[in-house]
């Protein structure tokens, strides 16, 4: 789940093409391309929404964990954890991944003193992180560097 | 602004502060930093006698919004100012402005040094950046400089304005608030590997009574390289005072080796610590360092966090602010293996 939205996305690449790239493309054909680019992305914008297999994988692992630390933490331990992950709206699911990030990080205050409750939560995370880099494409920030 | 109102202007800027006349020329936008705005340029100098004179330049400006916002160029101008005339090859400052009449944003001009910037990225071969004989004198070089960097007498050179930290445990504490603080600044949500992170972090606050200049951003990507020697120092908008081990830590971070498992594509991460160690006669202390290893990505993660919520606010449209939400995974994947708990 990303930090900027997408349609922010889409305005931002559109707002670079017209006023950074454009002015800089000579031939009539490549500028012609660069408005055709800009016409696709505009119908694009209110069309894309994130992936919800990749939400729904999150929330089944975040809740199995949260679940696993609570079974594993005895009360009043448990208390912050059972009402963060209960506050969670099932729907929308992008509010269900929000909301399960936050239980997560009161799960690792929780678990502050009891490491063995907290592998699950570890366990996600690593889970997680694996499958955030997965849908990756290669970085091209090298190219980006060098222009 | 366009780049022969920006040529005309900095000609103003020069022409004010040198004697005759200048001529700007060959003004190019570097397209390498991420957070200030760098601009390089040639100067042909006409002397009041008639004598003419090649210059070449940098005008670094600060951004309307960016990683490391907010921008004061002032500290940085400063330290590079007080050390124009020290041995370590960091270009000569001789000019900082804050007027809005010049470039409209508050500006530095420094010398350009000879030298290619190595970019932190692995080869079309898949190797590092480096061959093994560039490795053989440029690490050593890095090492050197690092060494002579922390030498340097802050007091003397009148760099306490930069803060000093009480020493002990307030070194590292402080400059885990500051981060904290960006983090916090973004607005945007604490991701569960972060806050993992942070929270070892206050808890591993590590103790040193040993204060120095810290470059803040010293590693691969910042290193001016002419046949496989050093050349010069770039990017001090991170310096401060704080644990000489933090430039250590943060130059072997995994963050920049480049493809290679080498600190800054050069030398292993305990290569690199025992030859500094051995060089400036510091112990390269175990736990210190591992905190800044984390503190490293943590503080990239800030950085990135402070771009992303710019370009989100559109207070830039710089889109390469907006694919650094692209990289965080790679960063919580990294803290993984940093904290130990990716599988």
């Amino acid at each position: 789940m990303s930090n900027v939205p997408v349609a922010a996305l889409i305005d931002g690449v559109m707002q670079t093409l017209r006023e950074a790239v454009l002015p800089d493309v000579k031939t009539r054909f490549a500028r012609g391309q660069v408005f055709a680019v800009l016409d696709v992305l505009n119908n694009l914008r209110d069309r894309i929404a994130p992936s919800p297999e990749l939400m729904q994988a999150e929330i089944d692992s975040a809740t199995m964990a949260l679940t696993q630390v609570i079974a594993a933490l005895h009360l009043p331990a448990a208390q912050p954890v059972h009402a963060a992950l209960a506050a969670a709206p099932v729907l929308p699911l992008a509010d269900r991944v929000a909301a399960l990030r936050a239980a997560l990080v009161v799960a690792l205050d929780a678990t502050a003193a009891h490491p063995d409750a907290r592998a699950p939560v570890l366990a996600h995370l690593s889970a997680q992180a694996m499958r955030d880099v997965m849908v990756l494409k290669p970085s091209l920030l090298q190219e980006i560097s060098k222009g | 602004m366009a780049d022969d109102i920006l040529a005309s202007r900095l000609e103003r800027f020069l022409a004010a502060r040198l004697p005759g006349t200048v001529r700007v020329t060959a003004l190019e936008r570097s397209t390498e930093g991420f957070s200030q705005e760098t601009f390089a340029f040639d100067a042909e100098l006409t002397h009041p006698d008639g004598r003419r004179e090649a210059r070449r330049w940098i005008a670094k400006r600060e951004p309307v919004a960016g990683l490391l916002e907010p921008y004061d160029l002032g500290p940085e101008f400063r330290v590079l100012h007080a050390l124009s005339d020290d041995p370590l090859p960091s270009p000569p400052t001789p000019w900082f402005t804050t007027d809005p009449a010049d470039l409209d944003r508050p500006f530095y001009v420094m010398e350009r040094i000879d030298g290619e910037v190595p970019i932190p990225a692995p080869g079309d071969d898949g190797t590092g950046p480096f061959s093994d004989a560039e490795r053989e004198t440029l690490g050593p070089d890095i090492v050197h400089a690092l060494v002579q960097l922390h030498a340097i007498d802050w007091r003397a050179r009148d760099l306490a304005f930069l803060g000093v930290p009480s020493a002990g445990k307030g070194i590292a504490a402080r400059e885990l608030e500051r981060w904290e603080k960006r983090i916090v600044d973004s607005g945007l949500d604490v991701a569960p590997p972060l806050a993992e992170a942070l929270r070892w972090l206050r808890a591993n606050l590590p103790s040193t009574d040993e204060i120095t200049l810290v470059h803040g951003d010293y590693r691969l990507g910042n290193f001016l390289v002419r046949d496989g020697r050093l050349t010069g120092i770039l990017d001090w908008e991170m310096v401060h005072l704080g644990d000489p081990l933090e430039d250590v830590a943060w130059c072997s971070s995994s963050l920049w080796r480049a493809g290679t498992p080498m600190a800054s594509g050069l030398m292993t991460p305990e290569e690199f610590a025992a030859r500094y160690a051995a060089s400036s006669g510091r112990t390269a202390d175990a736990d210190r360092l591992r905190f800044y290893e984390v503190l490293t990505i943590v503080k990239m993660i800030a950085i990135m966090l402070t771009g992303i919520r710019a370009f989100r606010d559109g207070r830039t449209t710089d889109l390469r602010m907006a694919i650094f939400d692209h990289q965080l995974p790679f960063l919580y994947l990294l803290l993984g293996m940093s904290r130990g708990w990716l599988a």
